[in-house]
């Protein structure tokens, strides 16, 4: 049984943004956490592999290329439920909204990408809240490579060169990203993932953001100040 | 055939703390080389990256019962696909202190589902051999307290069965203890008493050791 797919019972409200690098999620929180402390909501921000407890140690580890795809699972697993029980399940029962920059998707998306069983990573995660928004960006491999590679070479995991796809890092790039895309698709269907164009313009997604969240919190009693 | 399908042999030592294992395994690792067989020993929680992790967390009271199972288990995929793999694949004989079965036991005891834990270890290699050293609480009390002496997560002071020491002690262990006992049968342990003469232990498990070895299977 798993937590991902019940309705959880805390007051606060847990939204999460997916999607491959470039694919502009990191700002749409951006703008909407300011929005957010704008009508006076108590919002707290957590992003992927970011605990105090793990997040050097996988970093160190990335760079020496020494760990199996299984090994950084489970890292990025502890990184994950530290934060889970550390930040966002506290401010959850404390009524935040919580806003996270990737959640458990990310993983299902990237270690099953590098060959890791789906339903096993899915266990893995299944004390995982399920959020009350869930956005996926949706964007393909070439035109996320030439937002965040516009002036320098794709790094060795974000181009999936651990897995040995192409001597090539942008070849290698597409090959892999395609692949993390193609597990977000399934997704989007199996969590309810709601899918956004990336290459629409950066207001009207923030628009369709907020329309989405403000529902969200008013089925939930929650009204917001907004400022006129 | 191997029950891995490896060509090396996997064999196992369980048992709690205090049990004996290091010294049996030391043992019978001298047994088996001096038979001209490759052996290689590998501890629990001893990957590189990964030990150092859980030893400084644990100094510093950060583990909850997730990141406790997931560190772990984390600890026993670098060290299954970086070392244990690779020497059973070259036909070595591996000799281990304590399997998944630890992380079973003591993550249950701290709460989890056994069933969430059993798939993180889903991928393991089943063992040709595991020997179970079965000690009673009360002998398993004494030793430690006369050796190591009480650490905190091994007294289980991090679940909060009680404030004082010897009784979260007795407790955690017999909890333990009870998880191991409940494996015996489903994981095919061959439970030995662990409050036996150090050299009787050995003779049990050079003799089960020897029979694979004499079925001619390493060749």
């Amino acid at each position: 049984m798993s937590k991902l797919t019940e309705k959880h019972n805390y007051k606060g409200t847990l939204v999460c943004v997916e999607g491959i690098d470039g694919s502009g999620k990191s700002t749409q929180l951006a703008l909407l956490r300011d929005w957010l402390k704008s009508t006076g909501q108590d919002v707290i921000f957590t992003e992927w592999n970011s605990s105090e407890l793990i997040s050097q140690t996988t970093k160190l580890a990335k760079k020496k290329n020494m760990l199996s795809p299984r090994t950084f699972s489970l890292l990025h697993a502890v990184d994950f439920a530290d934060r889970l029980k550390q930040v966002i399940d506290p401010a959850l029962k404390a009524g935040f909204i919580v806003l996270a920059d990737r959640y458990a998707y990310t993983a299902f998306a990237r270690d099953v990408a590098r060959g890791v069983d789906p339903q096993w990573v899915r266990n893995v995660y299944n004390f995982a809240i399920k959020p009350d928004l869930a956005i996926y960006f949706d964007i393909n491999p070439k035109d996320s490579m030439e937002r965040i590679c516009a002036n320098r070479a794709p790094k060795f995991y974000e181009a999936g060169m651990d897995l040995k796809l192409s001597n090539d890092p942008y070849e290698s790039y597409m090959i892999f990203q395609g692949r993390v895309i193609n597990e977000y698709q399934k997704m989007v269907d199996e969590f309810g993932l709601i899918k956004l164009d990336a290459m629409d313009s950066i207001h009207s997604k923030q628009v369709a953001i907020r329309k989405m969240l403000k529902d969200v919190l008013n089925s939930k009693g929650v009204k917001l100040q907004e400022k006129q | 055939m191997t029950k891995h399908g490896y060509e090396g042999l996997l064999i196992v030592i369980e048992g709690t703390d205090g049990s004996g294992k290091s010294t049996q395994l030391e043992l019978l690792k001298k047994y088996i080389q001096a038979q001209s067989y490759g052996v290689m020993v590998s501890e629990w929680k001893t990957s590189r990256l990964i030990a150092g992790v859980i030893d400084d967390a644990k100094d510093r009271n950060l583990l909850n019962a997730t990141t406790y199972s997931l560190l772990y288990a984390a600890d026993f995929a670098d060290r299954l696909e970086n070392q244990i793999i690779p020497a059973l694949k070259s036909g070595f004989i591996v000799l281990l202190d304590r399997y998944y079965y630890t992380a079973l036991a003591r993550d249950v005891v701290r709460g989890q589902d056994i069933e969430w834990v059993k798939n993180l270890y889903d991928y393991a290699p089943e063992p040709d051999l595991v020997f179970y050293l079965d000690m009673p609480v009360d002998v398993l009390l004494k030793r430690i307290i006369g050796t190591t002496g009480l650490d905190f997560y091994e007294s289980g002071r991090d679940v909060g069965f009680s404030t004082d020491f010897y009784k979260s002690f007795e407790i955690y262990q017999k909890k333990c203890l009870e998880q191991y006992n409940n494996m015996k049968s489903e994981y095919n342990f061959k439970s030995i008493d662990g409050t036996l003469p150090i050299k009787e232990i050995h003779n049990v498990m050079s003799e089960e050791v020897q029979k694979i070895l004499d079925s001619g299977i390493l060749y």
